[in-house]
């Protein structure tokens, strides 16, 4: 039954097919607005080519030239103004005349003027320490003043000792002219690993300071540079020092305001380093160095021992900047040159710079190891030499046997220094403790002035003259005190006749 | 110009003559026995202190006139003869 209602239904339902109504859309054509176009175009561009080249050049230059004096323009020797020549005629007499009566006045004889207050006495302004270097019982090695004469360097080390030893070190600045000036602790202390025998500072820049170790190593500090000081060293290299320093000193080189560092030790060498403060190194410049058989011979010279000469003793002359002069361990003082010198007859030992012999001239040689030398920086041939025979040896470059010989002590004499400001005035630093001054004005030849800082069992080690303030002094002692004295007056002012009396010195000749 | 160095010979012959400098009224040294930065120093420097002593003479009194100028240190003494800012220095050391 449902299967017929199914079919009976299914005949009811028939496909039907219709055609699509579309319906256009009213809305879109509403919204449209009205619509133009419109085109354009650019002209053509127009375009050329040419081409240009040159067919002759010329070049010139200018430069200003130096500036010349005006007296070349004021026409020296040319023709002269006219009323030149009157006002000569007009002015001779009265100038002749002056200048007679001047040359027999007596107005002036014994008058000095002062300008300033002066002192009658030598007195200690500061005993300066420190107590690291007294813990380990260090002497004072050297000390050296700062260009700008305030900051005194003070290097510590031992003076007696013949050893290598590991002992640290130190060098010690203490700037003078700080109100708050602590004499007990320094202003900057550079950590050293080695003993410091000696120190330089730079004559032009106050921040830079070389100094020598016992270990045969050149260091130089920079103090302006807070976080590492050290600017350049030497290392343990080829071409440094195996033996150690004795001294060092700042030279000046060719080009005006660069200086090198000149070494000297007891190893026999002297060695010129530049400062090369990108790398950290001292780059070796020049070698000397010394050998007995290249010495100029003397009568009294005897070849003994080995035939390397240690050099303990070194000075510049800040007159002729080629020579310099050179003291031994032997007793022998040379003068040397800088630039002249035949090749030295020693092994390479893997230097880079080939070594020279420098020596010049021998004079007669002291009688033990030549600690200090140094040149009058008022007369250009005059020199003092001291040594362990306890006496100051004033000697002249131009001749062998020494002028004058001055008997400062019995014992030794560790340094001597003329005095920056009187030419006749030379300091000594004892071996008794003693600093002896002494003025070859006078006549007898005791000392002007000694001083004496304590107990009389420590040696004073070393001594310099502050270059700017010509009155102070400083000594370092082997208890490990530096004391900054203030000299006298007398010991400090020119007087009228001093050159002339130095001249005389200079020009006697020995018997 | 002979007569300006005869003159000038005879004066530098005087006994104890160290140096003489002749300055123009322009201030430039026209004859000189020093160095020339000593010498430019010496006429620089004394022609001013010659015109602050000649103003410092007038002041005080106006019919006085500055005729020479000794000036003397430890070393040597310093003798200027001004005229007209014309300026003859000599410098002498008195040997004594």
């Amino acid at each position: 039954m449902r299967e017929h209602f199914l079919l009976r239904t299914l005949k009811m339902f028939a496909d039907e097919a219709l055609d699509p109504v579309t319906v256009a859309s009213v809305w879109r054509k509403a919204q449209q607005g009205a619509q133009q176009s419109r085109g354009c175009q650019t002209p053509a561009v127009l375009s050329d080519h040419a081409g240009v080249q040159t067919r002759f050049t010329a070049s010139s230059s200018t430069q200003t030239e130096p500036q010349e004096q005006n007296l070349q323009e004021g026409g020296l020797g040319g023709p002269d103004p006219p009323g030149l020549v009157d006002f000569l005629k007009r002015v001779e007499d009265t100038v002749t005349k002056e200048l007679e009566k001047n040359s027999r006045s007596h107005a002036f004889d014994g008058y000095h003027a002062n300008w300033e207050e002066g002192s009658d006495h030598v007195s200690l302004l500061h005993s300066l320490q420190h107590p690291g270097a007294e813990e380990s019982g260090l002497h004072v090695s050297a000390v050296s003043w700062s260009c700008t004469g305030s900051v005194i360097v003070c290097a510590y080390g031992r003076t007696d000792d013949g050893d290598w030893t590991h002992q640290k070190s130190c060098v010690c600045l203490w700037n003078l002219d700080r109100r708050s000036l602590r004499p007990k602790q320094a202003d900057l202390v550079l950590e050293v690993p080695a003993a410091v025998t000696s120190v330089c500072c730079h004559p032009e820049r106050p921040a830079l300071i070389a100094g020598g170790l016992y270990n045969g190593e050149v260091v130089v500090w920079d103090t302006s540079r807070t976080q590492d000081p050290v600017l350049a060293q030497t290392g343990m290299s080829a071409d440094s020092h195996r033996e150690p320093v004795y001294q060092v000193v700042w030279v000046p080189l060719q080009k005006k305001g660069d200086f090198g560092v000149l070494s000297s030790s007891s190893g026999g060498e002297v060695l010129l380093w530049l400062v090369d403060p990108d790398q950290g190194r001292l780059v070796l410049n020049a070698a000397y160095a010394f050998v007995r058989q290249q010495l100029p011979h003397s009568s009294s010279l005897k070849s003994r021992g080995s035939s390397r000469v240690g050099v303990s003793a070194l000075a510049l002359s800040p007159w002729d900047a080629d020579s310099f002069l050179v003291g031994s361990e032997g007793g022998l003082l040379l003068r040397c040159s800088f630039s002249c010198g035949p090749p030295a007859a020693v092994a390479p030992e893997g230097r880079s710079v080939a070594p020279r012999a420098p020596a010049r001239f021998c004079f007669r040689p002291a009688g033990g190891p030549v600690h200090s030398l140094h040149c009058s920086p008022f007369h250009r041939n005059l020199f003092i030499s001291a040594g362990t025979d306890g006496e100051v040896r004033l000697g002249s470059l131009l001749q062998a046997d020494p002028l004058l010989a001055v008997r400062v002590s019995d014992s030794y004499v560790f340094q001597a220094q003329w005095s920056p400001s009187r030419p006749l005035v030379f300091a000594a630093a004892t071996g008794q403790g003693e600093v002896q001054i002494f003025d070859l004005a006078r006549k007898s030849l005791r000392p002007a002035a000694t001083i004496r800082d304590g107990a009389a069992d420590r040696t004073a080690t070393c001594l310099a003259f502050n270059g700017a303030d010509r009155r102070l002094l400083a000594a370092g002692r082997s208890d490990g005190t530096v004391g900054v004295w203030r000299l006298s007056s007398d010991l400090t002012e020119q007087r009228a006749e001093e050159s002339l009396r130095l001249e005389q010195i200079a020009n006697q000749v020995a018997e | 110009m002979a007569d300006v160095d005869e003159t000038l010979k005879r004066i530098e012959s005087h006994k104890g003559v160290i140096g003489t400098i002749l300055v123009n009224g322009d201030g430039i040294p026209v004859r000189t026995t020093l160095d020339n930065s000593t010498t430019s120093q010496y006429a620089r420097l004394l022609r001013s202190f010659t015109a602050l002593a000649s103003s410092a003479v007038r002041d005080v009194d106006p019919q006085n006139d500055l005729t020479f100028v000794r000036i003397r240190s430890k070393k040597h003494e310093i003798m200027v003869a001004p005229e007209n800012n014309n300026l003859l220095i000599v410098i002498q050391n008195p040997c004594e």
